[in-house]
């Protein structure tokens, strides 16, 4: 039920009113949201993927300026015209993916922008690891001021970019998917942190789609559905079931029915793979793995921890150090990818909009971008265009892609449409060997559910998949067998996964534990 | 936003763009006019606006006022010839993301192979400037593998290695027509003449046209257009061209070979060049006496700019730059307007199509418009 109660206007500090946004691409991500925060609360902004939640935060910060609507801050109506100007009015922003220079020190990078000097010329380095170090202190945010960003981990990270915004003086903290990239144990901390925050005064708002996280922390919740407010609601006054069903507008069915599977004989082998990147950091270390006819293998593990490397050499984007990889017997490593594809492997990348799709192009030219040169579409010199429509249709049709025809540009789309168009063409390619590098990332729970589906049914009939997902949800349902990855390394492997629980994953993912060289050697069914 | 509005937006944005480089000029106009006092300017200003404006295809007399002019229109056609072959040329190049700026050379030397095939080949009358043509074409596009070769292996800029590759053509040519290949008995270095068999025959050579003349090579012209956009739209070396000019990342992952794509984008680019050049040559001169580059390329440039890279658009942007052109030589021969403020109205023009955002606010509201359009059609739908 809507939060009936009303505030003295003094009370709150951000009253966004009757806000529209419609993007250059057509696309209207918010339409007549109102969104207010009070002084000191946590307050979660929930929704599905797609649903608006980014695109509102985005105007506060001055990421975006409002097609229409009104932003108050602290009683006075602004412009944000850039995030200067957000920051100004106390607005702070950390966003899901990090701003911070890696080969810049925690220090340094607390001061950008903002660097004390000594003499008028030279930086002031000590001055700036004591105000590191007094932050630190003050907010109960433990960083290690010296150290290179690149080497510290993930959650410490958050915490310099929560620091960040509150040296330069923001009152109000947006925080976009703050427990997307860390583990429960991770997360546990931050929470205290917040609360600690929280107690000081500070106004936090909370992007999330995960309820556990929003019963535990916050006070009140707004839910955007489609691009508009579905209301505003105190935590304790609603059920997960009901803010479920504001969300999606019906009760989801997370779970994915799939069958045991049944593997057959292992299609990729990877043995010793290793890999040292450009900053001399190894990101692959021995890595060996099998992966059978008919089973997905899940690989878990913190962004960065040599995931992304491993999808790359086995597309062949680059070429590692050491070891091997074949598909049925035959070597794939630094092989084009003209011979990958024609070998049957199929890859969902990681980054659709890099390059899973041509943007300026249109959907058909889209989604024969693996065949076009095949026979079949082809007489001639010319293309057979009769054949390619037809292939276009179908596929845009089984997929169930939701646009206005074939001919419309792939850009138009939202993500959910874009990916099931990638989807559509490497599922429908008859693969052998499928790679999903995060397939559902950043896109809406139909077709999140869709393309899971597609992707069990593929591997029931015999495709062998490797899954490689930032989603820990996802990657436990999904996944027959489990590899867990951690500095390059592969810290254990699950052969079962019905019985495996965050906390036990969460260990792994941090490196807490380890297992034996034996039980990680079962992965390889030599 | 629907096709509708977003052709809309095209043609607007293109009619503005076009509409200030001539406020532009006409300022310019004002500024260098003949005239004592701001009357007598004014005067002159219109004088040479009706000139670059109208004179192309009107002829002005005192009696009969505005009359329409055939020999001026061909001879506006017969000057889109080489850049419609230019404009083709760029477009392919450009479409795949290869700023290869090597038309203009492209184009004289393709006109130079076809001047020694014409005087040292000889062949029947119908298939020399074939055989010439094809040849020219092939030279070029052997040549263009310079600038292709080193992008796909070694990585180093097209751009600037087909820049320097003009200069390197042109003097080549002129030390081989200085040392060898100049006809000594005449007064200033050019080439024996051209063996009869060689020329492409005129289409249109009418007395009643006194010196109006459009070879079998503006027929040539519009083909070459046809096969251009059927190669770009409807075949699946144009349509990896076209991907790797979208996303070239994209192409990679679509199992596509960049590299040979982006080596035959240059290929037929130089092809195009080539044969264009030779056309030229061999449809209205006797003898090779070009001693710099033509500018044909450069104008080739802009015409690709202004299709927007497409093939079939390709005629229309020529159409208009040859009668730009030859609106500038008029203005130049009884306005007294320096010709070259051709290069400042096309610079201009180049400059907004090129610029992105200009007009995206109202590009935006045209978007809007169609966003709350569709989300009302949706929210009648669903009450229904």
């Amino acid at each position: 039920m809507p939060d009936e109660k009303k505030l003295a206007a003094e009370e709150y500090v951000v009253r966004m009113k009757k806000i529209t946004k419609v993007y250059s691409n057509g696309a209207a991500a918010n339409r007549e949201v109102d969104f207010d925060l009070r002084k000191g609360e946590i307050h979660a902004l929930m929704g599905e993927n797609g649903a608006g939640k980014s695109t509102l935060m985005k105007m506060l910060f001055g990421l975006e300026q409002p097609t229409s609507g009104t932003i108050v801050v602290n009683g006075e109506t602004l412009k944000l015209t850039s995030p200067s100007v957000a920051i100004a009015h106390g607005i702070g922003m950390v966003h899901q993916h990090f701003m911070l220079v890696p080969s810049l020190s925690v220090a340094e990078n607390m001061v950008l922008g903002m660097v004390p000097q000594k003499s008028g010329m030279f930086i002031d380095r000590a001055k700036a690891i004591e105000l590191t170090k007094e932050y630190s202190e003050r907010f109960n945010l433990f960083v290690e001021p010296e150290a290179k960003v690149m080497d510290i981990p993930v959650g410490m990270k958050q915490k310099v970019e929560i620091l960040k915004a509150l040296v330069r003086g923001a009152k109000i903290l947006i925080m976009d998917e703050p427990t997307a990239v860390l583990t429960s144990q991770e997360t546990a901390e931050l929470f205290v942190e917040l609360k600690h925050l929280k107690a000081q005064g500070y106004t936090i708002v909370f992007i999330s789609h995960k309820l556990n996280e929003i019963m535990e922390i916050t006070d009140r919740l707004t839910i955007l559905r489609g691009g508009r407010s579905m209301g505003v609601y105190n935590t304790c006054d609603v059920s997960k079931e009901e803010i479920s069903r504001l969300m999606v507008g019906r009760d989801v069915v997370l779970e994915v029915q799939k069958g045991k599977a049944v593997p057959g004989r292992p299609v990729l082998r990877v043995r010793n793979l290793e890999y040292v990147n450009d900053w001399n950091k190894k990101m692959l270390d021995k890595i060996s793995f099998d992966v059978r006819e008919g089973e997905i293998l899940g690989i878990a593990g913190v962004e960065g921890n040599g995931q992304k490397e491993l999808i790359d050499m086995l597309f062949s984007f680059n070429t590692p150090d050491a070891g091997e990889a074949t598909v049925n017997g035959v070597s794939i490593l630094g092989c084009p990818q003209e011979k990958i594809r024609a070998l049957g492997i199929s890859l969902v990348p990681e980054d659709r909009m890099l390059n899973g799709i041509a943007a300026g192009a249109s959907i058909e030219e889209n989604v024969i971008s693996d065949r076009a040169s095949k026979k079949k579409f082809n007489r001639g010199p010319l293309f057979n265009m009769k054949a390619i429509h037809e292939e276009a249709d179908r596929l845009i049709r089984e997929y169930a892609v939701l646009c206005k025809s074939r001919s419309q540009h792939i850009g138009m789309l939202s993500g959910g449409n874009i990916q099931k168009v990638v989807v559509a063409r490497e599922f429908s390619s008859s693969p052998v060997l499928i790679l999903a590098d995060q397939p559902t990332r950043g896109i809406d729970v139909g077709a999140t559910e869709f393309i899971r589906k597609k992707l069990v049914e593929l591997s029931r009939s015999g495709v062998a998949v490797l899954l490689v997902s930032a989603d820990l949800n996802e990657v436990m349902e999904l996944s027959d067998s489990l590899i867990v990855m951690h500095g390059g390394q592969i810290a254990a492997y699950f052969e079962d996964t019905s019985d495996l629980t965050d906390d036990i994953m969460g260990e792994y993912m941090l490196g807490l534990k380890q297992q034996s060289a034996e039980e990680i050697g079962r992965v390889c069914h030599d | 936003m629907t096709r509708k509005r977003q052709l809309r937006f095209t043609v607007i944005r293109s009619l503005v763009a076009i509409l200030i480089a001539l406020l532009v000029a006409t300022v310019l106009i004002f500024i260098s006019a003949e005239g004592k006092t701001f009357m007598d300017k004014l005067q002159a200003t219109g004088e040479a606006l009706k000139q670059l404006l109208l004179g192309p295809i009107f002829r002005f007399s005192k009696n009969a006022g505005l009359s329409f002019e055939a020999k001026r229109l061909l001879d506006i056609f017969a000057a889109m010839i080489p850049i419609i072959f230019t404009g083709l040329s760029v477009c392919v190049m450009f479409s795949a993301n290869q700023f290869n700026l090597g038309a203009e050379g492209g184009i004289m030397l393709g006109a130079f192979v076809a001047a020694m095939v014409a005087i040292y080949l000889p062949l029947p009358a119908g298939i020399h400037p074939l055989v010439a043509v094809l040849l020219c074409g092939t030279a070029v596009s052997v040549v263009m593998l310079i600038p292709a070769l080193l992008k796909a292996k070694l990585n180093v800029s097209e751009m600037v290695c087909s820049l320097m590759l003009n200069y390197i053509i042109m003097y080549v040519i002129k030390f081989l027509m200085n040392s060898f290949l100049a006809d000594k008995s005449k007064g200033q270095i050019q080439s024996h003449r051209f063996l009869e068999s060689a020329n492409i025959p005129a289409m249109v050579n009418d007395p009643l046209f006194i010196g109006a003349k459009l070879t079998w090579g503006f027929p040539l012209a519009l083909i070459a257009v046809l096969l251009c956009g059927l190669f770009m739209y409807r075949s699946r070396w144009g349509y990896s061209i076209r991907m790797i000019g979208i996303n070239q990342e994209f192409a990679r992952y679509s199992g596509m070979n960049v590299g040979k794509t982006i080596v035959l984008s240059q290929l037929i680019g130089g092809f195009l060049a080539g044969a264009g050049g030779g056309i030229e040559m061999l449809g209205r001169y006797e003898t090779f006496s070009w001693n710099a580059l033509p500018g044909y390329g450069w104008t080739g440039i802009t015409i690709a700019i202004l299709a927007g890279n497409n093939p079939y658009m390709v005629p229309l942007a020529a159409f208009f730059m040859a009668y730009l052109s030859k609106g500038c030589d008029l203005m130049a021969t009884y306005a007294r307007v320096p010709a070259q403020l051709i290069n400042i109205i096309q610079g201009v023009i180049f400059l907004f199509f090129a610029a992105d955002r200009f007009l995206s606010k109202y590009r935006q509201k045209l978007v809007v418009k169609s966003a709350e359009e569709e989300l009302a059609r949706a929210g009648a739908l669903k009450e229904d």
